[in-house]
């Protein structure tokens, strides 16, 4: 899995009813894009080191270079 | 199957210095039940939802303290590209319900028993698929050579 910052990750529920969970990619410590990722779980705040499993999915945004044009 | 392509769920590590709070608010938001302990790039212990309550609450610490001073330390690992088979081994020969994935000693995921057993029930269903077909349709014998 690759992710940049900025971009969402969704965690799957495991569970009938168990809603979704999401984060933010703050940083990529990995190579080429890959994990571990530093992420900011929904509006809590807090900051972890993020591993992704089977369960979670990268949404990807575009991201504006310096001339204001998208990656 | 390698072990890290029977992780089911996805990892979560924090920093020794974090609180009980944080480790607590952590497991609600991502939905994980343990966490990794990682220095840097070290894993130095696991805590989980049962260490915060008989390690935590039941023992009066405050929600501030250090989650290092009640995670399980040292931690119960296995190398990512290991054999399933050679998990299973360490569950026995251990007391633990989650083994840390470790690749070039990095922590890279957490395996649980959970998962083993999701695995094993998957393979026994490929299993059991031929012989409820023979039950349920019948018994075909191979034809017998004609007698001459």
């Amino acid at each position: 899995m690759r992710a940049a910052v900025g971009d969402r990750i969704i965690i799957k529920g495991h569970r009938v009813g168990e809603p979704d969970r999401d984060c933010e990619v703050l940083e990529v410590r990995g190579a080429d894009g890959g994990p571990p990722f530093v992420v900011r779980w929904g509006d809590s705040g807090h900051e972890t080191l993020f591993f992704p499993g089977s369960d979670a999915v990268v949404q990807h945004f575009e991201h504006a270079t310096p001339n204001g044009t998208p990656s | 199957m390698r072990a890290i392509d029977a992780i089911r769920r996805s990892g979560v590590a924090i920093a020794p210095d974090r609180t009980i709070r944080d480790a607590a608010e952590i497991m609600e938001r991502s939905g994980v039940g343990s966490l990794a302990v990682v220095d840097g790039d070290e894993l130095v212990g696991i805590v989980t939802d049962r260490d915060l309550v008989r390690r935590g609450m039941a023992r009066g610490l405050p929600l501030d303290a250090r989650v290092d001073g009640l995670m399980s330390s040292p931690v119960v690992t296995i190398d990512a590209d290991a054999d399933l088979h050679a998990a299973s081994a360490v569950f026995r020969s251990n007391a633990v319900r989650r083994l840390a994935i470790t690749r070039d000693g990095r922590f890279v995921g957490m395996l649980s028993l959970d998962d083993l057993l999701v695995n094993l029930a998957a393979d026994l269903s490929d299993l059991v698929r031929p012989i409820t077909a023979e039950v349920i349709f019948g018994h075909h014998d191979s034809p017998v050579p004609a007698s001459r």
